[in-house]
């Protein structure tokens, strides 16, 4: 298995739980703050951010989708604890929902919404970069053993 | 061991398989969103010479609609973000403006009761603004013919000027200026319309030779009813 171009899957891993953590703190913060009719706070005396929470693209089913945002960021941290296919395909799939989605959220914000929430911004820029890393860690890995990746990383 | 490169090769076609299906929801979602149509966009105000005809002839003084002589006066509270409100100014008002307004029998006074959301307090504000110009109430109707989804964050500074420019305002600067002196005032109307008694829009109330001072009439389900309400007041 010719693995040289990539990364090691351990250092793609450790991004990808880094990154989700950050993640998992954003949209923590987006949720806590948007409890009780609240928003988050822009940076800069911005007012992106309320105009964005009191959106009614805020909520999907009534649920805020800042917690959907916590569960996927923490289903890609674990995804990251694991080293064999299911963990590479789930984590790719998840940041691949979380990708797309974000994508459309964006959408909202400049054409619909036409305002520009920056904790929403600095999801969005996370759940890209864990997209790209788990894309790169399937490419990369996909149908290798874990055995056999311990054996290359003490080689 | 051969197994390897096939489980690899199904992993990836599934990714890929994924992937393409992602951009597929992703695309359908923009545009069924963007050719939604279902108002508060800036670039396609409409009803504006409906509102001109409906209103044509008629006095307006501040948010006061008819003769200021007119024996009745009702109060309407309502929140220019309020799919009811809109309704109401579609389809309940047009007949009494067509004929106890016209006919000098009551005058329409409307105060903002903002319930919705904080974008009600700005979008009642340029409401009272047009106001001053004598374009009050076209503000309000063309407003409400372009209203979008409540809280949707469509009630920007383009939209509430597209809505001024197409409701007749004639100097938008002095609009502009003056509604963001009258937040204000949005503000005291809400408390007073809570001190009525009124959490819901559109709330309202008559006053007239046969009423002992404001007599509250909540929110009366048809023209039918907002006209009886009238005459007794008369």
């Amino acid at each position: 298995m010719k693995t040289t171009s990539f990364p090691s899957e351990w250092t793609l891993r450790r991004a990808i739980a880094f990154f989700a953590a950050l993640g998992i703190g954003v949209a923590t913060y987006i949720a806590i703050a948007e409890s009780g009719g609240g928003s988050p706070v822009c940076i800069a005396g911005s007012h992106g951010c309320a105009t964005v929470a009191k959106s009614s693209y805020s909520h999907v089913a009534g649920v805020n989708i800042a917690v959907f945002g916590i569960v996927g960021y923490a289903l890609l941290l674990a995804s990251a604890f694991f080293a064999n296919d299911a963990a590479r395909l789930g984590g790719f799939a998840v940041a691949l929902g979380g990708f797309g989605y974000s994508v459309f959220l964006t959408y909202l914000e400049i054409f619909k919404i036409e305002a520009i929430c920056q904790w929403c911004v600095a999801s969005a820029a996370l759940m890209t970069i864990i997209f790209l890393l788990s894309a790169t860690r399937l490419i990369g890995y996909a149908g290798t053993e874990e055995r056999v990746r311990v054996r290359e990383r003490r080689a | 061991m051969s197994d390897a490169p096939d489980r690899r090769q199904r992993l990836l076609k599934t990714a890929a398989g994924a992937a393409f299906l992602v951009l597929a929801v992703v695309l359908v979602l923009i545009v069924v969103n963007s050719s939604g149509g279902s108002g508060g966009d800036a670039t396609q105000i409409e009803g504006a010479a409906e509102v001109d005809s409906l209103l044509a002839g008629i006095p307006q003084d501040g948010m006061v609609l008819g003769d200021p002589e007119a024996p009745v006066e009702l109060v309407e509270f309502g929140d220019l973000q309020c799919p009811v409100c809109a309704g109401y100014a579609e389809e309940v008002l047009p007949p009494i403006i067509e004929n106890q307004v016209k006919r000098g029998e009551v005058k329409i006074d409307f105060r903002n009761l903002t319930i919705i959301g904080e974008e009600s307090v700005p979008a009642g504000a340029a409401a009272l603004a047009a106001g001053r110009q004598g374009r009050g109430w076209n503000y309000l109707d063309v407003f409400y013919r372009n209203q979008g989804e409540e809280r949707s964050g469509y009630v920007t500074d383009e939209f509430m000027e597209a809505v001024a420019k197409a409701a007749g305002v004639k100097d938008l600067a002095k609009w502009n200026e003056d509604r963001k002196k009258l937040t204000a005032e949005v503000e005291e109307t809400t408390a007073e319309a809570k001190q009525l008694g009124y959490e819901a829009t559109p709330s309202f109330a008559v006053k007239g030779p046969g009423t002992k001072g404001l007599e509250l009439l909540g929110t009366p389900e048809s023209t039918g009813a907002l006209e009886e309400a009238i005459e007794e007041a008369g």
